[in-house]
């Protein structure tokens, strides 16, 4: 038997920096992917994802003009995939934005402005995590009427409680440093400090927050969309794409393949790329993975 | 233990409290002229005051929540505008594909995460544990919907053992209402597994790297031995916080996977009658699914303060 203690602390450490980086490469292969399909689609598509081109239906895929052949209605695959990653940038990158900027906002006063604040912050954020989201978006898109608007709304609601309780945390871990005792003994406001010393020193925490969102985000409102109250035409989503193809031509289809292909591998890409940013960014944190 | 139940009762209390509110202004607040919707286009305005008075919605928003909150206490949760059907009536007509599917992919979830979960624990740093951890970000990153569309394409359409979807009553073949839960289970069950093995991973990590636990190998246990005896206990801990957290997303993979399969659940009753504006059901329906979703958070906040007293007794 070996020498657990001898040789336990290094080996996993070696192995571990290892599984870091490849962690982190092909996230950020996968994600700027992602990217740059999103943006190529507003310069070049390959033909009109909404206009139905009857003579082209239900074409196979690997076809010159259409790599991925068409749908019921004669639509490019590839054209409406495009497309759909426009729609999931939007949604689930503008419901992590909104979250983390309110998060953040509620985050640092629970942190920093007493007990009350955060009492009342802390357990209003426990109450909106035991509500389940995808039940209360289906009453919004009920009252609001679906579109993008509605499911960014819906994604704020059910992530803000949990960015703020990281938010807390981390500041609070902060606010216990020395420098900030001596930032308040020369005399610097909270707002001051906040801003200056804790916002800086959570950034890390943030960033890697709001990739796991923006991951989390696209899940959602494909999932929404795919039940019907996520986006509508002519916006197009992959969950949207799902719906379609299993109600217009049964789920066995090369149509129901695509556009869950394209949601794992980007929300596996953001995924990794947030995990592997906390390892480099938030070392003290413990990995999750 | 008795001041820690108290304060986690005040609690629930309070939570189920502000969730009745939300979606009483949520439904109310944004929901238009009701009966005006209800009764369609070609309603005279007496027909429409008539349905509004019989329904109580014509009085201020105020009286109308406190009368909601007074009859559900009193076990009365309203009725269709259309049917006459009570909600109550309607929601016990789906709880038997809503419940079993639910819990079945719960269980699922656990069976499969919490082996596999620790066995990717004991072999960190290892090729088989780094496998486990991917195959796990793969299933997380599988919409719950695209699993099911998955497995019906292949044990539905090319292999046909199972029916693709639709629903055969408990009452007509019990066997046929189990064959077709079976892949909306699996698909509810092998995504939950997909989450739970990286917490069931990280929490017998941390376990496993306890003092406790290096004294009870000290003393001449084997890895398994100490934790199995020393260490289960331990991890069982942040398990069941995470099972509390993830009833909310079991009941958002419920609502879904009963979509995939055209199950007569719950949530096809709740979209069915979002879209006639049936506010009264929909209102009820979700507020029961929410106390449900507190009340299983609060028995898990009890059930942790029995486990470990130093919760209870910090709180």
């Amino acid at each position: 038997m070996t020498d657990i203690a001898a040789t336990a602390p290094i080996a996993p450490k070696k192995r571990r920096r290892l599984s870091l980086n490849a962690t982190l490469v092909v996230g950020i292969v996968l994600t700027i992917g992602f990217l740059v399909v999103a943006l190529v689609s507003f310069f070049w598509l390959p033909s009109n994802p909404n206009i139905p081109v009857i003579k082209n239906r239900m074409l196979p895929p690997f076809l010159p003009d259409h790599w991925l052949g068409t749908d019921g209605l004669g639509r490019d695959i590839v054209a409406q995939l495009m497309v759909g990653a426009r729609t999931s940038i939007l949604v689930g990158a503008g419901g992590a934005t909104v979250s983390l900027i309110l998060g953040t906002i509620t985050g640092l006063i629970a942190a920093a402005y007493g007990k009350l604040a955060d009492e009342t912050i802390s357990r209003g954020a426990d109450i909106m995590l035991s509500i389940p989201g995808m039940v209360t978006a289906l009453v919004l898109a009920a009252t609001m009427g679906s579109g993008a608007l509605t499911t960014i709304f819906a994604l704020t609601a059910f992530f803000t409680p949990s960015f703020t309780r990281v938010i807390r945390s981390a500041a609070m871990s902060v606010l216990q440093e020395d420098f900030i005792t001596s930032a308040k003994l020369y005399g610097r406001g909270k707002l001051f400090i906040l801003a200056r010393h804790v916002i800086p020193n959570i950034a890390g925490v943030m960033i890697v927050q709001f990739t796991l969102y923006f991951a989390a985000g696209i899940l959602t409102e494909a999932g929404l969309s795919y039940l019907g109250v996520g986006v509508t035409r002519p916006s197009i989503s992959w969950g949207m794409m799902l719906n379609e193809a299993q109600q217009t031509v049964g789920i066995s289809s090369p149509l129901a393949i695509w556009p869950g292909l394209a949601i794992v591998l980007v929300v596996l890409g953001l995924n990794l790329l947030g995990d592997g940013l906390r390892d480099v960014l938030d070392p003290k944190l413990k990995r999750r993975s | 233990m008795a001041i820690y139940a108290l304060r986690k009762l005040a609690f629930f209390l309070g939570a189920v409290f502000v969730a009745s509110l939300a979606i009483f202004l949520l439904i109310r607040g944004a929901g238009g002229n009701v009966a005006a919707i209800v009764l369609g286009k070609d309603a005279t305005a007496d027909a429409i005051n008539a349905l509004a008075h019989t329904y109580g919605l014509d009085r201020p928003l105020p009286v109308q929540y406190f009368d909601w909150i007074v009859n559900m206490l009193h076990g009365d949760l309203g009725q269709s505008f259309r049917t006459k059907e009570s909600v109550a009536d309607l929601v016990t007509a789906r709880l038997s594909v809503s419940i079993p599917l639910a819990l079945s992919g719960l269980i699922l979830g656990l069976i499969i995460a919490i082996p596999v979960g620790t066995y990717a624990a004991r072999n960190v740093g290892k090729p088989s544990g780094a496998v486990l951890a991917l195959i796990s970000q793969i299933g997380i990153a599988v919409p719950v919907f695209w699993a099911g569309i998955l497995l019906s394409v292949l044990f539905g359409v090319k292999l046909g053992w199972l029916p693709t979807g639709g629903w055969i009553d408990w009452d007509e073949s019990p066997v046929g209402a189990i064959r077709s839960l079976v892949l909306p289970v699996l698909s509810l069950g092998l995504i939950m597994a997909a989450v739970l093995i990286r917490y069931v991973r990280s929490a017998v990590l941390d376990v496993m790297n306890q003092d406790y636990v290096r004294t009870a190998r000290a003393v001449g246990m084997t890895r398994t031995q100490a934790l199995l005896q020393v260490g289960l206990r331990n991890a069982a801990l942040p398990i069941v916080t995470i099972v509390g957290l993830q009833i909310a997303e079991l009941i958002g993979g419920t609502v879904i996977i009963e979509m995939v399969f055209s199950l007569p659940g719950l949530s096809r009753m709740i979209l069915a009658n979002v879209a006639a504006r049936e506010v009264i059901v929909v209102q009820s329906t979700v507020m029961l699914i929410i106390v449900f979703v507190i009340f299983v958070n609060f028995v898990v906040d009890l059930l942790y303060g029995v486990l470990d007293p130093r919760i209870r007794n910090a709180a």
